[in-house]
């Protein structure tokens, strides 16, 4: 299962570097844990952890704003705490930006504390009008490609949900 | 010192510097003092996230330098910012702290804490080795080229100011609506530097 975890730790990478992308900022969940660290090793990439969800949102648009591709990575809880930074500077200024998160508190999702996530992430997306992909299959992960690139097109934030099963490397193409 | 006076002398010296202002009374002393249309981005009430958007911009662009106003109302929000700047160590990044020990765009409102917040301390803390501070003209004056001109690397300048005063807090705020100040300053970018910001160049 490593193996599998890592080679789809891999995958996304590939697909962020197809993207022009250079910067990542993180912060960690469990389900990412792969792809941060195979980003910090992987020299297409900055890789920036920060030190709250929030300074990854402001990061990224200064990146933009500099020329400079960029994507957000970071739990479901994460993203729930920057809901006014995305707002207020994405959605004021319309700067594009790529979020990707753990679709947490989704079915498969043994830890009670993210009950929560599993209730509220998504009517909270839909409740911004924040435009979001699940990609639950490996076959689906060049759908970021688009993602980023609509973000752009419209000037707006979008998202891509990854499944558990996704990242820990449990579904086959 | 004053506000505004400080902004004043920073205007003066400015040498090219892309600027990125933080909510309320930076922003309308930065305007006040420079009416800039295309090299300031007016981060307004980002509540803490102006030197992570200046960060993003420095990294993208290490040929130009870059200075971020950021309040202590807003630091206080997010003094972890300084974490991820120690990190990333960007030579051409300048973030001055204005304190005023307030919240100055929200009424002056007291910030917690206020007289016993050391935010020279509290950035050694955090691992940077630039870090100056300034509370009168004077010293400013006299230790701005140490501090900003030297282009020595990463560099935290605190500056001490005056709470704006009433007449002051009624200043012009700059007047963009975002996507305006968005393209401005992306596309005086994109002169200055042949990038490409925004996916198609005028």
């Amino acid at each position: 299962m490593a193996d599998a975890k890592q080679e789809i730790a891999q995958r996304l990478l590939d697909e962020l570097s197809q993207c022009g992308i250079k910067l990542i900022a993180s912060l960690p969940d469990n389900w990412v844990m792969d792809v941060i660290g195979a980003a910090a090793r992987d020299r297409r990439f900055v890789h920036v952890p920060v030190n709250r969800e929030e300074s990854a949102i402001g990061l990224c648009a200064g990146a933009y704003m500099g020329a400079m591709g960029s994507a957000a990575l970071m739990g479901a809880s994460g993203f729930m705490t920057v809901i006014y930074a995305i707002t207020k500077i994405n959605y004021s200024y319309e700067i594009p930006l790529l979020l990707l998160m753990t679709l947490r508190g989704a079915i498969g999702d043994h830890h009670k504390h993210h009950a929560s996530n599993g209730l509220y992430l998504q009517p909270v997306l839909q409740a911004i009008d924040m435009p979001y992909q699940i990609i639950e299959r490996p076959q689906e992960i060049g759908m970021i490609s688009r993602v980023y690139r609509q973000s752009r097109t419209v000037a707006r934030p979008m998202a891509v949900l990854l499944s558990r099963d996704l990242l820990r490397g449990e579904v086959r193409p | 010192m004053k506000y505004l006076d400080c902004f004043q002398f920073l205007a003066g010296r400015r040498n090219g510097q892309l600027v990125v202002t933080s909510a309320g009374n930076s922003a309308q002393a930065w305007w006040k003092a420079t009416h800039d249309t295309e090299a300031t981005f007016y981060l307004e009430a980002s509540m803490s996230l102006s030197s992570m958007f200046a960060a993003g911009l420095a990294m993208a662009q290490p040929q130009l330098k870059v200075w971020a106003f950021v309040g202590d109302g807003a630091f206080c929000m997010n003094p972890g910012m300084l974490m991820v700047e120690r990190q990333m160590d960007l030579p051409n990044l300048t973030h001055f702290l204005v304190s005023n020990r307030a919240y100055g765009a929200t009424s002056n409102a007291a910030l917690p804490n206020l007289q016993q917040n050391d935010y020279a301390a509290i950035a050694r803390g955090m691992g940077l080795e630039r870090v100056f501070a300034f509370d009168s003209m004077a010293a400013l004056q006299q230790g701005f080229d140490a501090a900003v001109s030297a282009n020595a690397g990463h560099t935290f300048v605190v500056l001490e100011v005056e709470p704006f005063s009433d007449a002051e807090q009624r200043l012009e705020q700059p007047p963009f609506d975002g996507p305006e100040l968005k393209y401005r300053f992306g596309r005086h970018l994109e002169q200055l530097t042949g990038s490409d910001v925004f996916g198609y160049r005028l």
